[in-house]
């Protein structure tokens, strides 16, 4: 990978860690509502797919993809902020605040929205697929999932029916080894969840999801294949996530210091810039600018107004009023 | 509708399918997607000869997987598609509720108005064909905690075709419950494209002495009932509910304030359905000019037995509504 690539991929990998930070940290001030899911640990995996996504195509965010959000619109839409003032639940927020992070969507800057049902939108994304193949787009249409996703029926379902109708859909599986508390192994007939997907006959790839240069090229060999009309495409990129269970630290100390210390992404990258001749005070500077970035967010929607009250009962359906009770 | 509009006698399966044709003709964006319903013509005929006329991508046949026929629909309509989905039978919409309930219901709402889910999902619903208990149910009350979703409910043909054209221009996802004993029944169907709003009930019969609020087959059987009663001196109206969710409660209100005495008959079991929305509701808003309490007709608090001895036990009739309706009667008249 060449210099400029791979350093604009790193300070989108701080991006999404101050972000995820910076949120965590305000949640823990009792400034962000609801519950919080980060993707630190993850952002090589986010920052590979978020440079290869178009405007123009399509993806399902998981409950860990603040940073793909942001990215994109940050990218698209001139304006990260505003995934920042949707977690904090305000109007200035992409979905004035009825969403939050579970649920942010801006489809102009090609984010289709999370979806808390974990794995839901596998079935969703069939259809975004299916017109873009009726309509002669060539989009390509993504479902970002956990590897918990894969005990969902539609999982199957859609592998199935991507297959069979050739549809440019793009799976990515960020395999972080755990659903909230098990293991992946212990919850699936395979570790690997590529064993699983193989069976549907079109292409898959296992990737190590921490190493950026490897996650990049996968995510663009896949949107070639999409974007070149020849069907759907699937990836699971091995990775691990930092945040543990709300009542603290379940793994191995081996696991998450090879993980922390080892195999992080931001360290590997960092790592491989330093071999090109970037010093210490380089990378730092990345750092502190994503670090200055996310707390001008944060203050953005720590400053903007709540929804305005009208908006509990607005856009029900979009034929019929509904009155407040 | 235009009374000048010329009519043909017509099956409800064949009113539904002329509707789908005209839709089809109607909307580029439009397709349909289930299971068998493409060469085949579904399991019911509904969507016969179309496959031929629109071709595999337009009329999609599908594996059997309701949760990603309704994912399909719901992404669809996202990216501005019109699709109409047919689930085989409404016992099978357990398998698709999420994509429902928790997708094409709450997309528009939970995402800022940014998507519209709309989409229609057609399903044969309702009992009297000895189908058992997973071919038979009546699947409303499923639905009518759901706000965001619409719930379509046709008793005759003429009224299928142009609530299903309506469903079909609708923006909102619809769910289209087509009774099976009502399929092959007959009416007069005008020709052409036409649609019946959405949200607005029909009185089915005038009356002054009681007003029975009826859904899908329980219409024609109010009908006969008050056709029965008309010559015992007792006048019944019958209000044609036809979209179950958002409901025309003025029509309902305003008819049982004039008549002071109130029937609600549905084929669902009776806790927590449209039974209980209904007569809540006309509890609460016609009070006082209530002669009596509601009564109610429902379904038997079971599934549905297979053996015929069995359904007809189970399932309300034009005896349980005369039945209902004489009680109603022997309220005192409030002289409203």
């Amino acid at each position: 990978m060449d210099e400029s690539t791979l350093s604009s991929l790193y300070s989108d990998m701080w991006l999404i860690r101050a972000f995820e930070q910076g949120l965590e940290s305000e949640f823990e001030k009792g400034n962000v509502p609801g519950m919080l899911h980060t993707g630190l640990g993850q952002e090589a995996t986010q920052a590979a797919l978020a440079a290869n996504l178009e405007a123009t195509d399509a993806y399902f965010p998981d409950h860990r993809c603040h940073g793909i959000n942001a990215l994109a619109q940050q990218r698209h839409r001139g304006d990260g902020r505003r995934i920042m003032a949707e977690l904090f639940g305000r109007s200035t927020g992409v979905c004035s605040g009825k969403g939050g992070s579970l649920h942010s969507a801006d489809p102009r800057a090609g984010n289709y929205g999370d979806n808390a049902i974990e794995g839901s939108y596998m079935a969703t994304v069939l259809g975004v697929a299916l017109a873009a193949k009726m309509r002669g787009e060539p989009k390509v249409a993504c479902a970002i999932i956990g590897d918990g996703t894969v005990g969902r029926g539609e999982f199957h379902e859609s592998l199935n029916m991507s297959a069979i109708w050739e549809l440019p859909t793009l799976y990515a599986c960020v395999n972080n080894g755990y659903a909230i508390f098990t293991p992946v192994g212990k919850g699936h007939a395979s570790a690997n969840i590529i064993d699983l997907a193989r069976g549907y006959g079109f292409p898959c790839e296992q990737v190590d999801g921490n190493d950026i240069e490897a996650a990049h090229a996968a995510v663009l060999r896949a949107c070639d294949h999409i974007r070149g009309g020849k069907g759907p495409y699937f990836l699971e990129f091995m990775t691990w996530r930092w945040q543990g269970l709300f009542t603290g630290e379940f793994r191995p100390p081996d696991e998450v210091r090879y993980w922390r210390e080892e195999h992080d992404a931001i360290l590997m990258a960092g790592a491989r810039l330093k071999e090109m001749g970037w010093t210490d005070d380089d990378l730092e500077k990345v750092e502190g600018e994503a670090r200055d970035i996310i707390e001008s967010w944060i203050e953005f929607a720590k400053e903007s107004p709540p929804p305005d009250p009208a908006k509990a009962t607005a856009d029900v359906y979009a034929g019929f009023e509904v009155s407040p009770s | 509708m235009n009374t000048e509009t010329k009519t043909r006698k017509s099956t409800m399966v064949k009113a539904i399918n002329q509707a789908l044709d005209l839709g089809m003709e109607a909307f580029p964006e439009m397709f349909l997607i289930g299971e068998d319903i493409g060469e085949m013509g579904g399991d019911f005929g509904v969507t016969r000869k179309l496959w031929a006329k629109y071709g595999n991508e337009r009329v999609r046949d599908t594996p059997l997987s309701e949760a990603a026929i309704i994912g399909t629909c719901v992404g669809a309509a996202m990216v501005g598609m019109r699709p109409v989905a047919e689930i085989m039978f409404a016992d099978f919409l357990g398998e698709c509720y999420d994509q429902i309930v928790n997708n094409a219901a709450k997309m528009h709402y939970m995402f800022d108005g940014q998507f519209k889910a709309s989409l229609v999902i057609r399903t044969a619903c309702g009992g009297g064909f000895g189908g058992g208990p997973h071919h038979s149910q009546s699947v409303e009350g499923w639905f009518l905690n759901v706000p965001g979703l619409v719930i379509v409910a046709p008793s005759n043909p003429a009224d299928a075709k142009g609530l299903l054209l309506a469903s079909i221009e609708s923006d909102d996802p619809v769910l289209f419950l087509e009774h099976k004993a009502l399929y092959r029944s007959k009416g007069e169907v005008p020709e052409g494209y036409y649609t019946t709003p959405l949200g607005t009930a029909a009185v089915a019969r005038a009356g002054t002495d009681v007003t029975v609020v009826a859904t899908m087959r329980m219409v024609p059987f109010a009908l006969e009932a008050a056709e029965m009663l008309a010559g015992k001196g007792v006048s019944v109206e019958v209000v044609d509910l036809r979209t179950i969710r958002p409901y025309d409660a003025d029509t309902v209100i305003e008819s049982v304030r004039r008549t002071g005495r109130a029937v609600v008959a549905n084929e669902a079991p009776g806790i927590g359905g449209l039974g209980s929305e209904l007569s809540a509701r006309i509890s609460q808003d016609c009070f006082h000019q209530l002669a009596g309490p509601v009564v109610r007709v429902d379904g038997a608090d079971t599934p549905i037995p297979f053996s015929d001895e069995l359904e007809h036990l189970v399932l309300p009739g034009t005896d349980h509504i005369v039945s209902a309706i004489r009680r109603a009667m022997t309220q005192p008249d409030r002289g409203a």
